[in-house]
């Protein structure tokens, strides 16, 4: 039974005396972990052991799996080499030898010779700095809006975003998407978060603890 | 010659082309439903059931798909991996805009019906009067008491979740039991109530929330509260015209629907002194077919069916079909949004909810009512909800390691936001032409869009943020940010307007019963033939209007006056 007939069973069954999460179960998917022959191909060699440790230590294995476990890194490498724009590669890459470049200018060693205490340190910094940043601009842009509806009777017609002055960092945007496909991933959704591919019925206003396990959604 | 003649054809098979199809139908005509994409049977929605792992790159698209979706992305929902297959592709289906504008849609069986909100509201008396009285465009033809029959009619058959709220510019309707409010909207709503007497309600949405009151429809069940509705629902839960209308006008056995057929040309007969069919490109095959009929229901989308229109050319109707007024292709509406603001909440830390509610608040429109006046015309509603944030909001949290796995477990911090729906009033140089031109790739004519916002929106929008912001800040929420996004004519994927109706044919294209004044067997029955915009999610009154117009027909039909 392909997939096609599969939903069309599903739509005929819906109502009948097979639950649909049952006929819905046989559809999962795997979590897309890569193999171990897999081989990076945004990334160089180099930059992926970067990249690994560093998401590493943002999401480690504790008693649920870790960005490791879930392959983060393939992850990564595929949305710079599918989903980001040349430019926006290019500037992770510079972003990534700059890091890599604080490390050795402070230990005369690479990113990835540090100790760990060293690296989490290092990213912990660039980190607080990125978002600090990140603050900033937004104050400022939500100021200029405000004083701009407030003066104003009538609003222009915003017809562009304005241009970005400053993309994101590096290390945050390792963080954006070691998150996405961290989260996105079965391990992240279903162990560390709460995932419910049917819910069936909803309720506007429990007790955490009775909002399925009290854990965030996932989604 | 004779296998193609019908009694009637409609042309789409979206919101209001399933509409047609299923009232004609049962009326006992036999009728071809044309559709320009591909076939889609109630059950085929490829991505429903994927999970978030199952879905590549996070459910982000790919460079190369943005590269060929670029004008639809301007949505920055849509060209996903989960739903980029229910839109055209850009470079395929090219259009011109002289002014940035947003023409947001899909080629396939069911149209925008798979993909649309689902927000279903009645207009109410002073949006039908409301031209009249402002001395704005044309005045409608018809009224309230002319509609609420069909919106009572449509409501039943499709299943409308919500409830009624006694408000004169929000009328009540016939609805399936109400989705809940959460904590903190049930809040906000006491609130809003208290310091300002403004409403707040839960979405009026058409998703089955109990069982329908006919038993016409056995292929939907109750919504299953997945939120993933804008992949197609297995379920059949949330209205669609391939889980609703089109199933019922095929077990008429009147229906003969074919998918991959465009229709590019209205025939005129100037001998008649009517249209006797219409043209068709095999989307496939490039071979075309005339059919013919004694009534056409146009059904294509606002722009979709002005675009035949236009490309209709006659000794009778050399400017366009049905065109002596000029007014076709102008007036162009949409509802402007992407202004708004949003909050956090404290308390309720101790309060969560489980399901995905596919639906959100409204806040009915309460500008310009009674003694409330402001430097513009007309007013907004706001749609929002509130939540408690994701694991996206984690990008900004100070943790990481262990700390911000931890973070991330427990439910986030209660945020709240809601964006105005704004009417656009009709003007008349807001307008879309067929540029001769150039050609896509069938060899037709394309769309030029010529359109912007004008004073009356722009002042709207002003007020759309500051009370936005005002309401947050009155509730005693904190962090309130206002925003002011961009936008273009169409992204509300709302557009109506370019066949308006009206009472006089040198100012409008359309009469009282969505006939084209000079051609009483063509019926425009989409978004096109809107006269104004109000501020309300309109597919509702494209339904009811359809319908009403469809039993028109079948009447003239039976008089002979057809």
């Amino acid at each position: 039974m392909n997939r096609r007939e599969v939903l069309q069973r599903v739509a005929a069954l819906v109502g009948g005396t097979i639950s649909a999460p049952a006929v819905f179960a046989v559809l999962d998917g795997h979590a897309q972990t890569p193999t171990p022959d897999w081989k990076p191909s945004a990334l160089g060699k180099d930059e992926l052991a970067v990249v690994e440790q560093v998401v590493d230590i943002m999401l480690p294995r504790t008693d649920t799996p870790g960005a490791l476990d879930v392959g983060v890194p393939a992850f990564i490498d595929g949305m710079l080499k599918e989903v980001y724009s040349q430019q926006a590669r290019d500037h992770f890459r510079q972003g990534l030898q700059y890091f890599d470049a604080a490390a050795r200018k402070e230990y005369r060693k690479p990113f990835v010779g540090l100790e760990r205490s060293r690296q989490r340190a290092l990213v912990q910094r660039f980190h607080d700095v990125g978002i600090a940043v990140e603050r900033t601009e937004g104050e400022r842009k939500q100021k200029a809006l405000v004083q701009q509806v407030r003066a104003a009777a009538m609003l222009p017609q915003r017809t562009q975003s304005a241009p970005v002055t400053h993309p994101r960092s590096f290390i945050l945007t390792v963080k954006e998407l070691a998150l996405l496909g961290f989260f996105t991933s079965r391990p992240g959704a279903t162990q560390v978060l709460q995932y419910a591919a049917i819910p069936g019925t909803y309720h506007g206003c429990l007790p955490v603890n009775q909002a399925g396990n009290g854990k965030r959604w996932a989604t | 010659m004779d296998k193609n003649i019908y009694d009637a054809i409609v042309v789409g098979t979206g919101i209001s082309g399933g509409w047609a199809a299923k009232e004609l139908t049962q009326k006992g005509l036999k009728t071809l439903v044309l559709d320009r994409g591909r076939m889609v049977r109630h059950g085929e929605y490829p991505t429903t059931t994927e999970d978030p792992w199952q879905l590549a790159h996070g459910n982000k698209p790919t460079a190369q798909e943005l590269g060929r979706q670029a004008k639809q992305a301007r949505t920055g929902y849509v060209v996903t991996p989960a739903s980029r297959h229910w839109f055209v592709d850009d470079i395929d289906n090219p259009y011109e805009e002289d002014y940035r504008f947003d023409w947001i849609r899909g080629y396939h069986v069911g149209g925008r019906s798979i993909m649309w909100g689902r927000q279903s509201y009645r207009w109410s008396e002073m949006d039908f009067e409301g031209n009249a009285q402002d001395g704005v465009a044309v005045d409608w033809p018809i009224r309230y008491a002319d509609v609420a029959p069909w919106y009572d009619h449509v409501e039943t058959f499709i299943g409308v979740s919500g409830q009624n709220e006694g408000l004169a510019q929000l009328p009540d309707g016939k609805f399936l039991p109400p989705m809940e409010l959460n904590c903190v909207e049930q809040e906000f709503q006491r609130k809003l109530k208290d310091k300002f007497g403004r409403a707040l309600t839960i979405g009026r949405a058409a998703h089955l929330t109990g069982p329908l009151a006919h038993d016409e429809s056995p292929q939907r069940s109750s919504c299953r509260y997945r939120n993933m509705c804008i992949r197609g629902c297995p379920f059949g839960a949330y209205f669609s015209s391939n889980a609703s209308t089109l199933p019922a006008a095929q077990k008429t056995g009147n229906m003969t629907l074919v998918p991959n057929a465009i229709v590019y040309e209205l025939i005129y007969d100037e001998k008649q002194g009517r249209a006797s069919g219409v043209r068709v490109l095999d989307a496939e095959t490039g071979a075309q077919t005339d059919y013919f009929a004694r009534v056409i229901f146009l059904c294509a989308s606002t722009f979709g069916s002005t675009q035949i229109m236009l490309n209709s050319i006659s000794q009778r109707f050399p400017n366009g079909f049905g065109n002596d007024s000029g007014e076709l292709g102008c007036n162009i509406m949409d509802h402007h949004l992407g202004s708004g603001a949003s909050a956090t909440v404290d308390g309720f830390d101790d309060r969560y909810y489980s399901g995905r509610r596919p639906n959100g608040f409204y806040v009915p429109r309460y500008r310009n009512l009674g003694k409330d006046k402001r430097d513009y015309l007309r007013g907004f509603g706001y749609q929002g909800g509130a939540a408690r944030a994701g694991w996206s909001s984690l990008q900004n949290a100070s943790e990481l390691g262990e700390a911000l796995k931890q973070k991330a477990q427990a439910p986030g911090p209660w945020t709240i936001g809601m964006g105005g729906f704004g009417e656009i009033l009709p003007h008349h140089d807001n307008r879309v032409t067929l540029d001769r031109g150039r050609k896509d790739k069938f060899g037709l004519p394309i769309l030029r869009f010529d359109a912007r916002l004008r004073d009356n929106e722009l002042r709207m929008r002003r007020d759309m943020i500051n009370d936005a912001a005002e309401m947050l800040e009155a509730a005693g929420y904190r962090d309130v940010r206002i925003v002011d996004e961009e936008y273009g004519i169409g992204l509300g994927i709302h557009e109506m307007g370019t066949a308006r109706m009206g009472r006089d044919p040198k100012t409008s294209v359309l009469n009282a019963w969505n006939q084209v004044h000079a051609c009483k067997n063509v019926y425009v029955t989409d978004g096109a033939c809107m006269t104004s915009s109000a501020c309300q999610n309109p597919s509702l009154t494209y339904m009811a209007l359809t319908a009403r117009a469809a039993s028109h027909a079948v009447e003239e039909l039976k008089r002979r006056n057809l």
